[in-house]
């Protein structure tokens, strides 16, 4: 509700009309969903638009970290809201072999630009500036 | 600056001090209640706006713990070793974000203190023990250090004392232009006069009760001619549409009106609050834009813009100071080291550091 509140104080718009979103509205209105999930996306598109930029950026970053291709049991993310300016680096191994392919994974992107451009999003600079 | 307080409320015992005289000779017209014990009197108010309520009456009573002490700072942030000296509680202005909404809601009564001579002792005693440790010191935390000085006269008791102290720079932080009682005294150059500064569009928006724009930078100006160093002060900096621009037109238009040399800090801070604290903004201003920032819960409990955008903000803030003020001391208020790395490329080892980075070089 705070989140519906503050939505319509900064864009001057009735709580009805923000209600009455297509993405809020088709969220709420799937048949395909339960409750529990419909109000899971209800409460994440109202996210969305309560905090544009943060959700672009974070959209940002997601999309550079798949493009990095990496092995699906290395996983990368960051804090939400994005505090501490962290990316975290997560996998397991299971043998030597499966640890030294993983490093191997994660040292062939460190050239990659999408790298540069994740830690360029976290730290506050546009997309094209080098960090 | 307009306040009138309806009412004097004065806890017996103070009608000897130097405050009550000043208070009784500045206020006339306001009259004056005798109590024996000033809580009494402000038991509480049946408005719905109990904490702007309270700023109405104005209370001197003795203080009695501690006066002088290290300012609390915020968990896990780069803190700057500031000290703090407290002679009043609350303030006659109404800022919609100011934290004593929170921190005095349940003793919100507007107060100064007449025993500023047990202050000076305490200063004292601390100041000469410690003589090789450099002490700054604000007198701002709970109150505006100026505010209420037309009245009470109390920084004219302080100065004199303050002056004489080698090891200390006593700032005077204020969003008033109630100088007047400074100017013909001669600070030593131990006195900071320091200015929370705001674009005028977020002072007339929530910032109720202060001085414009204008005023303070005036007010700046004759404090710089009377011998006083400055400080300003951009906190909270506020994040809207066309925030870019007024605040390098206010950058720009301070360091056109004084002299950057004999400023001796600037910090900068990004809107915060507690979630408590904003529960009450919500209730007391609830049409305040200032809810509907991008903030983001930190690590220390309170809500600030989320990080990528308020080191945006620093670093364009820092960048428009630079252009005019190339080498001016500027430090972050509770931030961390990881923003101060982004922001400067560096960040303070430790408070003493950033403690000492403020002392004056004489």
């Amino acid at each position: 509700m705070d989140w519906l509140e503050e939505i319509a104080l900064r864009e001057s718009e009735p709580i009805q009309r923000i209600l009455a979103d297509k993405f809020i509205y088709d969220s709420n209105t799937d048949p395909r969903l339960g409750r529990a999930d419909r109000l899971k996306r209800v409460k994440e598109q109202l996210r969305r638009r309560r905090y544009p930029r943060l959700a672009r950026t974070e959209d940002k970053i997601r999309s550079h970290i798949s493009a990095l291709k990496l092995h699906p049991a290395i996983r990368l993310s960051v804090l939400p809201g994005l505090e501490g300016g962290q990316l975290s680096v997560e996998f397991q191994a299971g043998s030597v072999a499966e640890f030294k392919a993983a490093a191997t994974k994660l040292s062939d992107a460190i050239p990659l630009s999408s790298l540069a451009a994740i830690f360029n999003l976290l730290s506050g600079h546009a997309e094209k500036e080098q960090s | 600056m307009n306040f009138i307080p309806e009412e004097l409320v004065v806890e017996r015992g103070c009608e000897s001090s130097v405050i009550f005289n000043n208070l009784r000779s500045t206020l006339p017209q306001v009259p004056v209640k005798l109590v024996d014990d000033v809580r009494l009197g402000a038991a509480g108010s049946d408005s719905a706006n109990q904490f702007g309520a309270a700023k109405r009456k104005l209370y001197l009573t003795r203080h009695r713990g501690e006066f002088f002490k290290k300012c609390p700072g915020s968990e896990g942030q780069v803190c700057c070793n500031y000290f703090v000296i407290n002679f009043a509680s609350n303030c006659p202005m109404d800022c919609s974000y100011c934290y004593l909404q929170e921190y005095l809601a349940d003793n919100a009564s507007l107060k100064v203190f007449s025993n500023i001579g047990d202050l000076i002792d305490e200063a004292d005693r601390t100041l000469r023990k410690h003589r090789g440790h450099f002490f700054r010191i604000g007198t701002g935390e709970i109150t505006d250090s100026l505010a209420l000085e037309p009245y009470t006269g109390i920084v004219r008791e302080l100065i004199p004392y303050f002056a004489e102290q080698p090891n200390v720079l006593l700032e005077l932080k204020t969003k008033s232009d109630c100088v007047d009682n400074l100017l013909d005294l001669d600070p030593k150059g131990r006195i900071v006069v320091a200015w929370s500064m705001n674009p005028q569009p977020v002072i007339d928006r929530d910032e109720h009760g202060t001085a414009s724009f204008a005023e303070r930078l005036l007010a700046a100006r004759r404090c710089q001619q009377a011998g006083y160093r400055l400080g300003f002060h951009f906190d909270p900096m506020i994040e809207y549409p066309g925030w870019e621009t007024d605040y390098q037109s206010m950058v720009a238009e301070i360091f056109a009106s004084i002299d950057w040399r004999k400023v001796c800090w600037l910090s900068l801070g990004v809107l915060r609050e507690t979630p408590g604290l904003k529960r009450v903004m919500r209730q007391r201003f609830p049409r305040t834009r200032l809810l509907a920032g991008e903030q983001v819960l930190c690590p220390d409990g309170k809500l600030r813009y989320f990080q990528p955008q308020r080191i945006r903000m620093y670093r364009k803030m820092v960048q428009w100071i630079r252009q005019s003020a190339p080498t001016v001391q500027i430090y972050l208020c509770m931030e961390s080291k990881e923003i101060w790395q982004q922001v400067f490329g560096f960040a303070p080892a430790c408070e003493k550091e950033l403690g000492n980075r403020m002392a004056p070089v004489d």
